[in-house]
């Protein structure tokens, strides 16, 4: 029998939250962790060592959303961990009203953002939390990008008085930042790239994908910024705007359906400010998946890969940013 | 249980005419605004006056958030309208913002919100008050200290079935600081929960006790509209020995206290209008005379029988 070599585990952007948190946990009691019988390797120090902080509720999101916010109620620090899309569409209501209506500290965390779960379907596809959950008062949304970025959120968790949730990647997802300090991260967002014609905004794994495109997009002779965008909510708009005014045009690219998602933040930015820069919107269109074969078959026919992204925003860029026509968006 | 004689409580005929002042005022609060949840304020009466009157539950209306007083969750936040009264007769906020209720600058709302005081948690959608009062339970087990979270449900609000996923959770960690309440009144919007004369009754919740101490609920059913089978129960409740979640089922009757109303269906959240409205009031008031105590207007002092 043919084998392979053992495995080599790439540390995902959740294991490095988790041993982040942990020896906030081990400081305080008042820090207590529920989940939804979702684990993690980095969760079972949580798991074996802190009785009284690590509860795990069965799978039942509603539980573990409720039981989280009576004990922020109770002077509690809370964080309820699941599959991204149970601990947000599954639990909406709970959240908008156990959580955020009551402005408690929990906070969410949601792993396998967009289409993360690539060949798990619909069920497991998270593509429309941005937009809801970005919509609830009090809420701050994180979508980091990478291992480093999520580990330093674990203090800026601890830190909140509020309602948080995060949306984290699967494992495997390689390093953007190096040394990078937790007020690296107060800002919300940052420039990866320079660029002088265009800049292009994302977020989570796509921000991988936008660097790619930038590259191939050099090439071809057009300069393109990079935008990280790890906090959605709340935006930065004055950092936003320094970085991207410096540009003709904006791009957002968003593993993520475009119905509110960080290209809807951006153009109710753009409005709002009165800025009136071309904005091009790239993720899914109005539709679900039922594509499988993986994460790039998705890509593919979403138009996230790197070659179609390359096309779409040089024909965009050489079309003097003309309105692009597409069907099924709405 | 023997009536009470003692003189540090008040008599059940004190009791009984407050849960008939309370029914007034709700009639009262309804008519003003012309919404507000009748029906089902009418069947929780007796258990809420039982609670806040008779000494069951730890409370401080001065300080609505004293940190020994015990939870008490209205998961049934159609039912503030019952407990408002309630709480500003025992001092939580003026009796004068029951005169506007839900009015322009009120304070209280058609559900209970947290940030009413005495309230401690916003309901009013179903299901969402015994998940919360789990983690409340657990974080009092977690901090070692002794006040009670009570939660009290309707029963059609056990359709909801995060009530299911967290009853699971109660009973998993031997919650036996957690005291639930079932409203058993048997109606939910459009129908009866067990009388089954139609596709508007049901689904069937029977039988109910027997569903929750297969939960791992430690269960008592009782006539929730009567003072000495509520005393009796309740009066157990910080000395209980089983390490279980209690739940006590009260049998009620929705609409309790007006023939017009009682047992009837579509009076969910309907306001008595015109005569419908005096035909109400004066059953009410009629019964509140009955009782040969108060007048109606709350006057008896918590704790000192006149």
């Amino acid at each position: 029998m043919k084998t392979t070599g053992t495995p080599k585990f790439i540390r995902g952007m959740r294991d490095t939250y988790f041993d982040s948190l942990f020896p906030f946990f081990q400081k305080d009691k008042n820090l207590i962790m529920v989940s939804a019988d979702n684990g993690a390797p980095s969760l079972d120090q949580f798991v074996q060592t802190l009785p009284g902080q690590f509860f795990n509720v069965g799978i039942a999101e509603a539980s573990a959303v409720g039981m989280a916010a009576g004990l922020a109620f109770e002077g509690k620090k809370s964080f309820a961990y699941a599959i991204a899309p149970f601990i947000s569409s599954r639990v909406y209501e709970q959240v908008k009203l156990d959580v955020c209506a009551m402005n408690l500290p929990v906070t969410l965390l949601g792993v396998g953002a967009g289409y993360a779960y690539d060949i798990m379907g619909p069920s497991h596809h998270t593509t429309e939390d941005i937009s809801i959950m970005r919509a609830l008062p009090h809420l701050e949304v994180y979508s980091p990008a990478d291992p480093v970025c999520s580990s330093a959120l674990a203090q800026l968790s601890v830190e909140a008085k509020g309602p948080q949730y995060i949306r984290f990647d699967r494992a495997g997802i390689g390093e953007l930042y190096t040394q990078a300090t937790v007020n690296d991260f107060r800002a919300g967002l940052s420039l990866l790239k320079q660029g002088k014609d265009i800049s292009i905004l994302s977020t989570g794994v796509m921000v991988h994908q936008a660097l790619a495109a930038a590259e191939e997009l050099e090439k071809k002779g057009i300069s393109a910024a990079v935008i990280d965008l790890y906090r959605i909510k709340p935006l930065n708009v004055e950092l936003l705007l320094s970085y991207c005014t410096e540009t003709k045009a904006m791009v957002t690219v968003e593993e993520h359906l475009l119905a509110g998602g960080v290209g809807g933040l951006i153009a109710e930015t753009f409005s709002d400010e009165g800025i009136s820069m071309p904005l091009l919107r790239l993720g899914q269109n109005d539709q679900f998946v039922f594509d499988y074969g993986g994460r790039e078959v998705i890509w593919e026919k979403t138009g996230l890969d790197t070659v179609s992204l390359t096309q779409t925003i040089t024909n965009w860029t050489e079309n003097k940013f003309a309105p692009v026509r597409r069907n099924n968006l709405r | 249980m023997e009536k009470r004689t003692d003189n540090t409580f008040p008599s059940f005929d004190d009791l009984a005419a407050k849960a008939q002042w309370v029914r007034n005022q709700v009639l009262n609060m309804a008519t003003f605004a012309n919404s507000g949840h009748v029906s089902t304020a009418f069947s929780q009466t007796e258990v809420l006056v039982a609670l806040y009157y008779g000494k069951l539950l730890n409370y401080n209306s001065k300080e609505p958030k004293w940190d020994g007083r015990d939870r008490f969750i209205l998961s049934k936040g159609q039912g503030g309208i019952g407990l408002y009264p309630i709480l500003a007769d025992v001092g939580y906020f003026p009796k004068t913002e029951l005169d506007s209720f839900a009015g322009r600058g009120n304070i209280l709302g058609v559900h209970a919100e947290w940030n009413i005081p005495g309230i401690e948690i916003i309901t009013g959608s179903l299901g969402h008050g015994l998940p919360m009062a789990v983690g409340m339970a657990q974080a009092a087990k977690n901090d070692g200290k002794n006040h009670l979270v009570f939660c009290m449900l309707g029963d059609a609000e056990l359709y909801e079935g995060s009530n299911w996923e967290a009853a699971i959770m109660a009973s998993h960690l031997e919650l036996d600081n957690l005291i639930c309440i079932i409203d058993r009144n048997g109606q939910g919007v459009m129908g009866f929960t067990d009388k089954i004369n139609g596709p508007n009754d049901g689904p069937r919740l029977n039988p109910l006790d027997e569903k929750f101490k297969a939960f791992g609920f430690d269960t008592y059913v009782i006539n929730g509209h009567d003072f000495s089978e509520i005393f009796n129960t309740f009066s157990k409740v910080r000395n209980r020995t089983v390490k279980k979640p209690m739940m006590v089922i009260a049998n009620t009757e929705k609409g309790h206290g007006s023939d017009l109303i009682a047992n009837q269906r579509m009076w969910h959240y309907r306001v008595p209008k015109g005569e419908e409205l005096n035909q109400v009031r004066d059953q009410i008031l009629a019964q509140m005379a009955c009782t040969g105590k108060d007048s109606g207007q709350g006057t008896f002092t918590l704790g000192k029988k006149e």
